[in-house]
């Protein structure tokens, strides 16, 4: 262990590394921007549902333009290289707090992408080939600690294996569940979408995607295979964008899984951009190693240590809570469970109070159509929903109100169900990490993770 | 050595850069017809193009044209009584009002194109009817018909009020056409009307006809929230939900809201016994287009029915299929339709709970259209990236 800790590795692959996520981010926040969805996500909605214990994130008005461009700003200068550190704390801090604002937004792979800028925090991704390093020699490097590059792979390996993992159930594997229902959707484009009306190719898709997930880590740390298993990562990952909208997420994993690559493939993508760029000798090849101080590396290899082991159990917490995950949804965010359910819902709010009040709540008054369709299947953001109706109806002449909710939700095409008790008055309910009894027990079974 | 790494990042790079591009186009090239599978397994049925040109050629543009016909039978009347007022015309004219109006219903749910770019229902059927703004549209001699604010000022509820809702009699109502001190401008707002009916109307159905709105309809056969099976689907849930439950029951009986009657709120409320008419006609309108159902033949077509059977949609615990299901829902709501008497207004009154029944037995259908449909289907109202979870 003292030994591997020692071992030191080329710098070049956490160079490209920087680069690329610094620019994919940087075209994330372009695309965001000029879709306009900042004004329709962070700006138009009158409220939102912040994440428990993160209450204390609000939306900022106009000023989320200004926060994103902060973000914008800062994967530009980590792509560069220049003013890292503060750089990258900035873009961890402005993209984390984007993505804490409403649930109703929350990706897998935003959530991979804050993780990964926290990482990049404490790694030395500006030591080689930065605008940093070229303005201070004495920080030029090319040999960094191999954990540093290591512990990028192992977080990527860890969102693959437990994406495999979490198809390992039998919705996934003996119904071809959701994809059965997905993939004819498709039927209708260009050469490939007659396939989708078979019956047999969502499960060869599902049993496809779960193998996938479950070796491409090991594929692509070994040498002879990480070729073939590069491409598989950029046919399966070019596979789900033409077919999901699920916007950057397969760009951003065909370029993260670059990190497997060999440091003398990086080093000649480096030295290719240098060559452009007319860089000396002595900025492309300085023979330095980059030392933490002693202290430091002890902090951060602490602290990195605690960071993955509660990556490694956190996709577990669901075990702690009685119920069928994709029902009650208790344990089911920050695992990396990606694709694995259609769920639709309906959910329809009556207030009332005892002097005689009683509407029957109209959702689109309070909630965006994203918001709406978020909160109809989950039950931590009805409870939020019925809170906030608890307020407002008590602000306009309500005495105490009271609030339930006719839910009716479908899961992976079986008929849809009341998802939460009917007769439980949700202002009574309070948030919290324990289990929630009034969430209606799933009439089947999904076996497996 | 080196040559060989670069074949990989080449190799790499071009396989990136070509499913990037069929990315872009496989997603808005929806021009491309449907290739013919060469072993088809329900294609038949879950060809959504098919299904398109049933609804648009056998539903969609007859049901128009059915309306038209009715619709300009009524403008003549309307001339008709605004040249001379009395009460053969007015007769006349509230007998063509009822036809179009009944027609009418079969067409609100095609909120889709033309229809929904240029919000059609706005302009034709916003009720209660907002008499103190007719009253004052009439006096001013003019006001736009183009805001909100004027939606309901326009339309049947308008027409109902000035044709049936003026008086006790029909010669009080033929008074303020002729001898009131305002029967001119009243003539004046009556033609106002039924132009911007006929002039909202028109463009709708000239773009489905002339306009090349059908060809688009049934080549945009991709699933997506911009396409027309999702904005059909869309459209024809939200008219059940919305305007058919709600508006002419929900809302009415009280059952919306602290349980109190509004019986002033029911649809075709001046004249009274039409409004179980008009929502039996509209309901009726709500299966038939779900199964796909001719109206010029009156036999079944490609349609929602037929395309939920080909994926299979059922209750997996019973192996009931859901097409069944939503039809037995349909028919439960029939039934308690059935026992109402013709005049709503009365009903919501002294029968309320029979009512508030209708309402509650289309909320289960609602859910069912809203859900279990659009979730076999795979449609969903959301217009942003969505990893599924």
């Amino acid at each position: 262990m003292r030994n591997y800790l020692r071992k030191t590795t080329s710098a070049a692959p956490l160079a490209v590394f920087r680069i690329l996520f610094g620019l994919m981010l940087f075209g994330s926040i372009v695309r965001f921007w000029s879709k306009g969805w900042i004004d329709e996500l962070y700006v138009k909605p009158r409220y939102f549902f912040p994440f428990y214990g993160f209450e204390f994130v609000h939306a900022l008005g106009q000023n989320t333009y200004l926060l994103f461009a902060v973000c914008g700003l800062s994967a530009l200068l980590v792509a560069l290289g220049l003013f890292y550190r503060v750089a990258i704390i900035g873009l961890f801090v402005s993209f984390t707090y984007i993505e804490l604002i409403d649930k109703s937004t929350y990706l897998n792979h935003y959530y991979f992408t804050s993780m990964v800028g926290l990482l990049l925090i404490f790694l030395p991704a500006h030591a080689y080939f930065s605008a940093d390093a070229y303005r201070r020699r004495t920080l030029l490097a090319d040999r960094i600690p191999a954990w540093c590059i290591d512990s990028l792979k192992l977080f990527v390996a860890l969102l693959y294996f437990f994406a495999g993992l979490a198809k390992l159930n039998s919705d996934w594997l003996f119904h071809a569940l959701p994809l059965r229902i997905w993939l004819p959707a498709h039927n209708d484009i260009p050469m490939v979408g007659f396939l989708f009306n078979y019956h047999w190719i969502p499960y060869v898709f599902s049993w496809f995607g779960c193998l996938y997930d479950l070796s491409i880590p090991f594929l692509l740390l070994n040498r002879r295979t990480r070729p073939w298993a590069y491409v598989a990562v950029v046919i399966f990952h070019g596979l789900t964008a033409l077919l999901f909208p699920i916007g950057m997420f397969p760009y951003i994993m065909i370029v993260t899984a670059l990190i497997f690559f060999s440091a003398d493939f990086h080093q000649i993508i480096i030295d290719q951009i240098g060559v452009w760029f007319s860089a000396s000798t002595r900025f492309m090849r300085p023979y330095r190693g980059y030392t933490y101080q002693p202290l430091v590396t002890k902090a951060i290899l602490i602290s990195f240590a605690v960071f993955f082991t509660i990556q490694l159990l956190f996709p577990f917490r669901y075990l702690l809570y009685p119920g069928e995950l994709f029902w009650t949804e208790q344990g089911y965010r920050f695992s990396w469970r990606v694709m694995l359910m259609e769920k639709a819902g309906y959910a329809q709010f009556t207030v009332k109070d005892n002097s005689g009040n009683r509407i029957i709540v109209n959702n689109t008054e309070f909630l965006t159509p994203l918001q709406e369709k978020m909160m109809s299947t989950q039950p931590d953001m009805m409870l939020q929903y019925a809170h906030l109706l608890r307020d407002y109806y008590a602000r306009h002449g309500f005495r105490s109100p009271q609030v339930y909710v006719d839910s009716y939700v479908a899961l992976n095409g079986r008929m849809g169900r009341p998802l939460i008790d009917p007769n439980v008055d949700l202002a009574n309910e309070q948030e919290s990490f324990q289990h929630k009894a009034w969430i209606t027990s799933f009439n089947d079974t999904i076996y497996g993770f | 050595m080196t040559r060989f790494r670069w074949k990989q990042i080449g190799f790499a790079c071009a396989f990136v850069g070509a499913l990037w591009a069929c990315g872009g186009g496989g997603g808005t090239d929806n021009s491309t017809p449907t290739p013919t599978p060469t072993n088809p397994t329900d294609q038949a049925s879950s060809d959504r193009k098919a299904m398109l040109t049933n609804i648009a050629d056998n539903i969609i543009l007859p049901s128009y044209a059915n309306f038209k016909t009715k619709f300009d039978a009524m403008l003549v009347k309307s001339d008709a009584f605004a040249a001379k007022p009395d009460k053969t015309t007015l007769t006349e004219l509230r007998q063509s009002w009822v036809d179009a109006y009944t027609e009418w219903q079969k067409v609100e749910l095609f909120d889709v194109g033309p229809a929904e770019q240029r919000t059609l229902r706005n302009f034709f059927n916003i009720y209660p009817t907002d008499v103190t703004g007719i009253e004052a549209y009439v006096t001013a001699g003019s006001g736009a018909f183009d805001v909100p604010a004027s939606y309901p000022k326009q339309g049947f509820p308008a027409l109902d009020y000035l044709i049936n809702g003026l008086g006790a009699t029909d010669d009080a109502i033929v008074a303020r056409y002729t001898t009131a001190a305002d029967a001119a401008k009243r003539i004046a707002y009556l033609k106002r009307l039924t132009t911007q009916m006929n002039s909202m109307f028109t463009t709708v159905y000239t773009d489905w006809t002339t306009g090349g709105y059908r060809d688009t309809f049934i080549n945009c056969t991709a699933l997506n929230a911009g396409c027309s099976t999702s904005k059909l689907v869309n459209g024809y849930v939200l008219n059940y939900e919305r305007y058919i439950r709600s508006g002419k029951f929900g809302i009415p009986s009280g059952a919306m809201a602290n349980g109190t009657v509004a019986p002033d709120k029911v649809e075709g409320y001046y004249k009274k016994d039409l409004s179980l008419t008009l929502a039996k006609t509209a309901h009726q309108a709500t299966i038939d287009f779900f199964n796909g159902k001719n109206v010029k033949t009156g036999q079944e077509g490609p349609g929602l029915k037929t395309y939920l059977n080909s994926l299979g949609a059922k209750d997996s615990s019973t192996g009931t299929s859901l097409v069944d299901i939503i039809n037995k829902q349909f028919d439960l709501t029939n039934q308690q339709l059935n026992v109402l008497k013709p005049n709503l207004s009365d009903e919501v009154k002294t029968n309320t709970a029979a009512v508030v029944e209708v309402y509650t037995r289309m909320q289960k259908a609602v859910r069912m259209l809203k859900v279990d449909m659009t979730t076999a289907m795979s449609i969903t109202i959301t217009y942003t990236d969505n990893d599924g979870d």
